[in-house]
Order: structure tokens, then sequence, then C-alpha cells
């Protein structure tokens, strides 16, 4: 069983190359440095969100305001830096916003045990109709150089983007095994009766993993009106979906307790490689969704088989 | 001669009312007056009926609920327990039944979860994992303090439990029915532990209802019976009949109606019925007629027996026969068409929907009796509701009330209303008159009684031993999934006997 | 969805929040109306109301089948994305395939339960929860309705086609009478049917009501394949009212409207608590602050926000006002 174990995640994280690989010999310039360098910058911005989402999904829950505040966040930062703010305590304006909503979003979990995805999805359709209403359904784009670059310049070499995802990418992995935070968050998503009897606050971490998922939805938001130097008001609509995928791909299991932040980066990367690579071949965006909608439902639906198979074997006393 | 480590005195126990207010004026309280002590370097065990208060007790001490009255002191110092932390940290560890661990966590994690040491903030996994081994090696045991708990057995997530609890320089550890799923190796294990953890000069509370494992790992018992306490003994005196004659009590003289009278006809008939592939087959008949009574201590299996004859639990074996059909794998509801009535053990998540009023509760099993052409009635159900709420004498403003607002009583005969109304061949009781007052239950025991007259077979599990004896024209006892005793009403069928059965099998 | 999460606030409430939750409905409908008739010049003309009327049917219509999902404790966010292929298949088979009028109902109503069938499928017995399954689904769907337009759409349909709701009775469109029936016909089959009993016994307590011998399987797996019924249902309506057959027609944005009118209107996330009734309420309160916001020149895009704020008052007042054990 250990084996298994090891031998799965061995699995996941060959998967993206051996994958990778596979579509490099069958679509021409799928290999290419500059398409591939495009597919980790796409899959940066499903990978920051994933990487919040990750938290969400262990403590049993799930996060579909991302495609709001995808559009929102960098709206808000967009109409200041055209307003004259300066670039920085625009952005800070920006990720204060995805801090904000997400931590309401913990509000009504913790405290009006909402559950979390009807207030997701409700604080998503505000964050969208904000994100339409604050410039009248316009898009904006034409930023100052130095917002731009973070989307597109390079860093000794590599894409600003994929440092980005990199930093959160540790950040994440950090919390969650570094840190007794992250012990707490498993335990939430595992057994919370054994939590609160040591004492610890559900609420807490709840406005915590809210919150942060809000941070990382801000943070891929402006990311991607960085490398777009665009944004559109309905920009975050592709990218929720690709989260969520992101993540199950990951094998973060949605009965919750377990997930890994690597893991579902590298889920991210699937994705983004895969969309890249039906691009590439022509197939339609809607096409491609039909495919991932379907992949969804079927990992879940494995993933549960496992569970129930494992739950039967352990069993076996009245 | 060792020192007391904890002194409990006058412990007392009110039952509460449904309205969470406690019941004070009445004999029947769940404590009433217990003491118990525990000294150091000694193993106490604790033994009584279901029912009869060790769990409680030991809840009290586990600083999970609190005291009505009566005093409890920790090392000579008188002390009142704010919760579970509380107690943990004054030295008292309690080891449940269902074990306390996040699945998902390793053991080191799970055994420092709350208190994870850190390193310039950051948690210091490696520590963590030495003091982890650490314990577990104290404890003789080479557990992989890295293993997830979800792959442990139930034996070594109990090791890792009792090593958390002796990370807290616990003094005091309570076990509640700690053998109930380990193999014979594992107890021998368990009990090692044990020995070692009392040569250490800990203190150990031991509920157990198993005989068999006093003697090896006991100093000395104590009896609680009806929340008191009714005496102990040292464990080399222990004899068998003594301690079984303290458990069971006197014959007491309450009448039970007993109008009705058996027939012939074979109405249930369970054959070779396996509960688990590991327990030895059933068998269990009920006539027409017929009040069968179940017995047996908890976690004996005789809910998993009743809900495999209702058809909501699988079985490993066997069949059953029920009105001379082979009925297994039916649904509920095709059995609840054919005659078969079910009244469960947990009223509020099994019986009732708690979110409806009486009629619609009592209306739920028989809706095709109160409809026409698929559309309710109104007027036949209230009919219907009226009707039970007389019959039963339910206490309630109107049929429109909300079954949440009843008394535990009333609650409990909407949902023998409810199974009445489909007018039932077989009605399977799981301890029918648990958590009422005394009125109500007198009124349920003529009920059933009355039921029986008109022919209808009932098999009634009941850990009361007066009604269980009382009310049954037969006995069966289980103990660990299998029927130890078929036994006739009779002036030999006593309180004694059944305990024996229950607790050691045999006679 | 958490089947049995616990109220926050208490256990029982009181005799008098319990009744304003049973007719929270009716309140809110009818402050909104009083307000919106003071506030708003012209919101009661006739033509102002008939409007309103209008625009509530064909929400109302899916908002019946979401209601029913939501008592059992699920969620379909499915819906909208089933409008739109309903939507394109009508379109299609009305128009270029010249099916006869009947068949294409039959086809399009078939299309929406075999779909709801499938969600219920894969929620009840593949053990996936609602909301994932529906939402992969959803997505699934949206795919296969473009795949059907190929990128285009289907306008200019049949005359007899288009008579099945625009036929004009009593100075309203047939599709509000279609719309009503439907209504009637399901308040009939929850508040009075041996089902709707059923089905509030098991968005209560699944346990309780599987062990009184209620066939929860099946009917969890028949309230998706009804509210994607009703979600086709919908759409064949909306291609007729606006002439036109389109995949994007309904999508997320009328899933989340949906779900706001069946939760104003009374229906509790939890299970068990809803009603036909309380649902079309729903619809007619949100449609009437949606008029008031086209009255009052205000930007439809902050009635997308507000409709959020809507739902979540009425989640907070429902979790005050419903007994939940």
């Amino acid at each position: 069983m250990v084996i298994a174990h090891l031998a799965r995640r061995a699995a996941l994280f060959a998967l993206p190359l051996v994958l990778f690989l596979v579509m490099g010999s069958l679509i021409p310039h799928f290999l290419d440095v500059s398409n591939l360098l495009n597919v980790v910058r796409q899959s940066s911005i499903i990978g920051i969100c994933a990487v919040g989402m990750t938290y969400v999904i262990i403590i049993k829950g799930i996060d579909l305001s991302l495609a709001g505040l995808l559009a929102f966040c960098p709206m808000i930062s967009g109409m200041l830096m055209l307003a004259g703010v300066g670039t920085v305590p625009a952005i800070a304006a920006g990720l204060a916003a995805g801090i904000g909503m997400g931590l309401f979003n913990g509000l009504m979990v913790a405290t009006l045990a909402v559950p979390a995805f009807i207030t997701t999805l409700v604080v998503g359709q505000i964050a969208s109709g904000l994100a339409l209403i604050v410039n009248g359904g316009r898009s904006i784009g034409a930023f100052p150089a130095g917002f731009v670059f973070i989307g597109n310049g390079t860093l000794l070499g590599i894409p600003l983007s994929d440092l980005i995802l990199i930093c959160f990418l540790a950040l994440g992995f950090f919390i969650q095994r570094k840190t007794a935070l992250g012990n707490h968050i498993n335990a939430l998503g595992g057994h919370e009766s054994v939590l609160r009897q040591e004492g610890i606050s559900a609420s807490r971490l709840q406005f915590f993993v809210f919150g942060f998922s809000g941070f990382c939805a801000a943070v891929s938001g402006l990311l991607l009106s960085a490398q777009m130097d665009t944004v559109h008001p309905t920009q975050g609509d592709a990218y929720q979906l690709d989260a969520i995928a992101a993540c199950i791909i990951g094998g973060v299991d949605l009965a919750g307790g377990r997930g890994s932040i690597p893991m579902a980066v590298m889920g991210a990367l699937i994705i983004g490689g895969l969309r890249n690579a039906l691009d590439l071949l022509g197939v339609h965006p809607f096409i491609q969704n039909i495919f991932i909608g379907s992949v969804i439902i079927l990992i879940v639906f494995l993933g549960g088989v496992v569970r129930r198979r494992n739950e039967l074997a352990t069993r076996g006393t009245l | 001669m060792n020192e007391t480590l904890i002194a409990m005195r006058g412990i007392t126990k009110f039952i509460y009312g449904s309205d969470g207010k406690p019941i004070r004026n009445t004999d029947v309280k769940i404590l009433n007056g217990v003491d118990f002590d525990l000294a150091a370097g000694e193993v106490h065990v604790l033994v009584g009926e279901n029912g009869a208060g060790k769990s409680t007790l030991m809840k009290i001490l586990g600083g999970i609920i609190p005291p009505d009255a009566g005093e409890l002191h920790i090392g000579g110092q008188k002390v009142d327990l704010l919760n579970a932390r509380d107690a943990r940290e004054k030295g008292i560890a309690f080891i449940h039944q269902e074990l306390n661990l996040c699945p998902n966590l390793d053991v080191a994690h799970n055994m420092f979860l709350g208190r994870e040491p850190r390193r310039h903030w950051v948690k210091d996994a490696a520590t963590m994992y030495e003091r982890s081994s650490a314990l577990l090696q104290a404890l003789s045991c080479d557990l992989d303090p890295r293993t997830l708990v979800a792959r442990l057995s139930t034996a070594q997530q109990q090791i890792v439990e009792i090593a958390k609890a002796m990370s807290f320089a616990s003094r005091v550890v309570i076990m509640d029915e700690p053998t109930a799923s380990l193999t014979k190796r594992e107890i021998d294990v368990l009990f090692d532990l044990i020995r070692r953890m009392r040569a250490d000069g800990m203190g150990i509370v031991y509920i157990s209802h198993r005989f068999e494992e006093f003697l090896e790992v006991g100093d000395r018992l104590s009896v609680l019976r009806d929340g008191r306490s009714v005496g102990g003994m040292r464990m080399s005196d222990f004899d068998p009949d003594t301690v079984i004659h303290m458990m069971a009590g006197h014959a007491i003289d309450e009448m039970y109606p007993r109008t009705h009278a058996v027939q012939d006809d074979r109405v249930l008939e369970v054959q070779g019925l396996r509960l688990t592939p590991r327990t030895p087959p059933i068998d269990l008949t009920v006539n027409r007629g017929e009040v069968v009574g179940l017995g047996g201590l908890v976690g004996s299996g005789r809910t998993e027996l009743a809900k495999s004859i209702f058809g909501v639990r699988a079985f490993a074996g066997g069949q059953v026969r029920y009105l001379g059909r082979d009925t297994t794998g039916w649904s509920p509801g095709r059995l609840i068409a054919a005659g078969m009535a079910y009244l469960s053990e947990d009223r509020k998540t099994e019986g009732l929907v708690l979110g409806m009023n009486i009629r619609e509760n009592t209306s739920l099993a028989s809706l095709s009796s109160v409809a026409t052409l698929g559309l309710i009635s109104r007027r036949k159900e209230q009919t219907q509701a009226a009707g039970l709420i007389a019959q039963l004498s339910i206490v309630a403003q109107s049929a429109e009330q909300a079954v949440a607002t009843l008394s535990g009583g009333n609650q409990q005969k909407c949902v023998l209303g409810k199974w009445l109304s489909t007018e039932p061949r077989l009605l399977i009781l799981d301890e029918p008159t648990r958590g009422i007052d005394v009125g109500a239950k007198a009124q349920i025991h003529k009920l059933i009684d009355q039921i029986a007259g008109t022919g209808v077979a009932v098999l009634m599990i009941s850990s009361e031993l007066p009604e269980l004896i009382g009310m049954s024209d037969r006995v069966y006892i289980m103990r660990a999934g299998a029927v130890v005793a078929d036994l006739a009403a009779g002036p030999e069928l006593t309180q004694e006997q059944v305990v024996a059965y229950s607790c050691l099998g045999e006679r | 969805m958490a089947k049995g999460a616990k109220r926050p606030f208490g256990a029982v409430p009181g005799r008098m929040a319990a009744w304003i939750g049973r007719h929270v409905s009716f309140f809110i409908f009818a402050v909104l109306a009083v307000l919106a008739t003071l506030c708003v010049r012209n919101f009661a003309a006739r033509d102002n109301l008939v409007i309103i009327l209008k625009q509530s049917a064909i929400p109302a219509v899916a908002c019946i089948g979401m209601t029913m999902v939501l008592m059992t404790g699920g969620i379909d966010l499915s819906l909208g994305y089933i409008v739109g292929l309903a939507s394109i298949i009508a379109g299609i088979l009305a128009k270029t395939l010249l099916l006869p009028v009947p068949e294409v109902v039959l086809a399009v109503l078939l299309v929406g339960a075999l779909i709801g069938l499938a969600n219920g499928l894969i929620t009840q017995y593949l053990r996936v929860p609602a909301f994932i399954a529906t939402l992969g689904s959803g997505y699934v769907i949206y795919g296969l309705a473009q795949i059907v337009s190929q990128g285009s759409i289907v306008n200019r349909l049949p005359k007899g086609f288009l008579a099945i709701g625009r036929t004009d009775v009593l100075g309203l469109p047939s599709a509000v009478f279609i719309a009503a029936g439907v209504a009637l016909g399901f308040h009939i089959l929850i508040s009075r049917a041996i089902f709707g009993r059923q089905l509030r016994a098991f968005g209560f307590s699944p346990k309780a009501a599987a062990l009184s011998g209620v066939p929860t399987a099946r009917i969890n797996v028949l309230v998706y394949a009804i509210s994607g019924t009703l979600a086709a249902l919908a759409g064949l309506l909306f291609t007729i009212r606006v002439n036109a057959a389109q995949p994007n027609m309904g999508g997320g944005v009328f899933t989340f409207e949906v779900v706001t009118a069946a939760i104003v209107g009374g229906t509790s996330l939890f299970g068990g608590i809803g009603s036909v009734a309380g649902s079309i309420l729903g619809v007619l309160s949100i449609k009437i602050i949606e008029n008031c916001i086209n009255l009052l020149g205000v930007s439809y895009h902050l009635y997308l926000a507000v409709q959020g704020a809507i739902i979540l008052v009425a989640i907070i007042v429902g979790n005050l006002t419903h007994h939940r054990a």
C-alpha cells in the first residue's frame, strides 16, 4: 500500500512530463521553447488560483468566486492606475479587494454556516457585476510600463509570471507543510471535532483559507491583466473551471483533508499544457470545456470509489 | 498506602428534560451520590449494565460534562473542571471508544496537534517525529511516526492515543471499553502497556464488562447500578456470581401488562444470519402475538441485527424469512408495505423528521392509506393523526405542533404512531422506552401488550432488564454478534441470568 | 453540499419567527410591491405590470425545478446551460429540420430530461457531490451547445412554432399561461401529492425518511430530471419569446437568478423547506427589483451585483427563521 502511494505520487509528477512529450510528438511546434514558455505563462494564472483553491477544498469547501475576482480586482487596480494612482498602491488596492471578499466568504461560512459553494457563488456574482459596472462593461488597458513588465518581463531569463507562480507554490507549500497552521487546516478537513477538542478555533482557520484564496485570485487576476495589458470584465470565466480541474487532477480530495500544493500546481501545468495543445490543434475552447468537465466528474467519481473501497476494507467489526 | 490520585464524592447527575432543564424531584437520576476513588499504581475496573452510569461518571471525571452535585478531588485538592482540555492539563486523560484522531494526518502530527513545536516560526517536524518515536518506544511500540493514521489498525490507533495522553504527563488514564475491537494478541500488548503504566505509578480506570479481562489486569473493581455505587471488591476476592448479583439487583415490584397470547404461526424466521463474516450464524424466530425480547450489552449486535432484518444493513450470510418468504435484499419500503415496522433507537435522527409536525410524521410511513389517487387527503390525514393522539395519549396542542417541541415520551409515541398506522404484522422496537418519563413508559408497555394481543409479532430490543424480562414471552441474549441464549419467560428468567449471559456468554 | 449542517443560532426559533419564516416570501413581495408603487414612477402602470408578468414567466418555470433540487439539499449549477442547449436544439429542429411542432417540443423536453437524469444518477449513484457534478456537467452541456450550433444563431423561426408561446390570451402571451399551468401542476404535486411529502421528508432528514420507506434514491434522481426538463422548457419559451435560438441563452447568470429567486422565495439551502408559491413570489420579487432598476435608469450591471446582496440577505433571514434540528 505504501508502494502504491509512492507510485501514485511518482506518476503524478511524471504525468505532465509524459503528457508533454506525447503531445510534443503529435503536435508540431508544441515543444518549441516559445510555446512552452507560453504554456507556463498561462499555467501560472491557473496555478496561483489552484494554490488558494487547494486549501479551500481541503477544508471541504469550494471557491466559485474566482471568476468574478479575476476580473474585479484587476479592474479596480486598472482604473486606479489609469486615474494616475501609482502602480504599487493600485496593485495594493486590487489585492485588498480580493482579500476582503475572500474574508467575507470566510465570514459567511464560519458564522452563518452557509455552504461554501453558495457564498462563493454569490460573492463571485457580485464581483462580476461590479467588474461590469465600474467601467460600464468596457475593457480598459494601456497600463503603465511597470505593471505590464510584471506580466511580460523576465528576470535572469525566467519570465516574472513563472517566478510569481514559484513564489506562491513555495508559500503554499511552506504553510501547509512547515507551519502549525498548515497542520490545523488539514485537521479541519479531516476531523473537525478533534480540532475543537484541542481548543483550536475552526472559524479562524476558515477566515484564513477563504481570505487566502481571495488573495490568490486577486494576484492571478492582476497577473493576467499585466500579461495582456488589458482588463476585460469577463476575463475570469475561463479560469475558474481550470483551477478546480487543476486541483482535482492534482489529487486534492473533495472529501477533504488531503491535498498537496505542488501536486495542484502540477495539475495546473497539465491543464495549461492540455489547453495549449488543443488550441494548436484548432479545438474550440468550448469543446475543450466538455473534455475538462467530463474529466472532473470522472476523477471525482474514481476518487470516491477508491475511498469507499478503503473504508470497507478497514471496517469489519460490528 | 499509595497516594490517592482521584476522589469523587457524592457525584450526582440529573436526567434532563427536553426543555433543557434538569428533572430534580425524582429518584431516577443518571448518577445518584456516587463515590469513586483511584490510587496511584492501580487499575480500577468499573462495571455496570447498560445505562448504569459508568460513561457519565467518567465523562464527569474527564471534564466533558459537569456534575450537578458532589465534589471531585485531584491529588487531595478540590477541583472544578472546565472542559476536557482542563482535565487533561490537570493530568487526566480519556481514551474514548471512538478514537479521537485525524485519519488524514500522520501519527506525529496527531500527537502534537495544537502544540506543534516551533523553531523560528517554522514547524519543527524533526522534533515532532523524534518525540513521537520516543513516546511510542516508551510503550514498546515501534510504529513509524510518519505513518498516516488512516493506515493504522484500531489497536495501533489506540496506542497512539495512549502515547498522546502520556505526553501530557497524565497521571490518570480512563479507558472506555478499550478491547472492543482488538484481537487476542493486541489485547495482550495493551495489557502489557497497562501493567507498565501501573508500575510507573499511574492510575487507570478500566471500564469493561469482559470478566475474563478484569482478572488479568485489574486490581479492584466497583459496580454501578441505576446510577448508584453498589459496592466493590479487590480482584483477589473476585467472584463472578457476586458481581453479577450486584449488577443485576433484585426483582422490582413492577407489574408489566401481559394480556396477549402467543400463537403458533411463525412471522419472522432468521436463519443462519451472520452480521459480519467473522461472527457466528444467528437463528431467531418470532410468532404471531409473541413479544420476543432481545437483550445484551451495547455493542453486542442487537441493533445491527434489527437493521439487517429491516433491509437497511447488509449482512454476510444466511437469510431472513418473513411471513414465509425470503426477504433478503428487500428495501425498507417493500418491507413496510408487507407489514414490517422498525422503531429505531435514535428517534431524533432516524425516527422523526424534526422539521415537520405530528400529523406529517405519523403519516410518513403510511402515506398511501391517507391519500386518494396519489394526493394526500388532508381530512383523512387529520383523522388519522387525531386518532393516534387519542389512542396513544400524546400530549400536544394539536396535530399541527412541531415534533421538535414535544417531550421525549411524546416524541416516541409519535414514532410509535407512525408505525401503528402501517398496520404492521411484525413490529421491531429498538429501546422503545429509553429516555422517557415513567408515566409514558407505562403507557407504552400497555400499548405493546395490546398490539401483541391483536396478533402482531413484536421483537423488542431493550437494555432495561426489568422491562426486558417483564414484557417478553421469550428472551434472546446477544453477545459479540452471536445469540448466546434463548430463554423462556418464567421464574428462572432473572436479571442475574440475563446479565450472566450478556457478560459471560454462559450461565 | 453539507447535508445536516448545523444551524448557527440556537435551536428552535420562536413562534413569531417561525411564522414569519413560513411566509417570508409573501412579506418580501408585498413590501417590494408597495415600495415600488410609492417610489418609482410608472411602476404601477398596467403596461409595466404586464411586462413584469411576462418577464417572470420563464424564470418561474426554471425556478420550480431548482426549488425541488434545493429542497433535497442539492443544487443544479447546469440549469442555465441546459437552457442554452435546449434553445439551439429547438431552433434547429424547428427551422432547419422543419419538424412538426409537437415533435420539436417533445424532443427538447426529452433532452432536458435526459441531461437531468444524468445529473441525478451521477449525484446519487456515483456519489459525486451535486455542486461538482452539475458544475462539470454544466461545462459539458455548454460545449455541446456550442458544437450543435456551430457558432451560429437560428432566427426567424416558423410561425407555428412561435405560436406556442406568443399566442395572445387575454392580453398576455400564452407563455405566461404555460408557466402558470406548470406552476399549478407542481404546486399540487409538492404540497398535496405523496411525492411532495416524501420530498420534504427526504430534504429534512434523509435517514429518517429512508427508514420510513421513502424511496430516497429515486427521489434524488427524479428531482434533477425534473429540473432539467423544466430548464429545457424555459429554454424553449425563451427562444420563442426572442425569436432566436442561441447556445448562449441562459448561462451562469440565469442559474444564479433562479437560485436567488428560490431563496428569496423561502427555500432553505439545507433542504426540506420550499414551495412553488414561495418561489413564484420570489421570482416576482426580483423581477420587480429589476424592473425598478430599469425604470430608474440604473445600470443593469449594478443589478447583477445587487442580486448577490439580495441572496445574502435572504440567506441570513432564512437562517434566523428556519428551524433546523
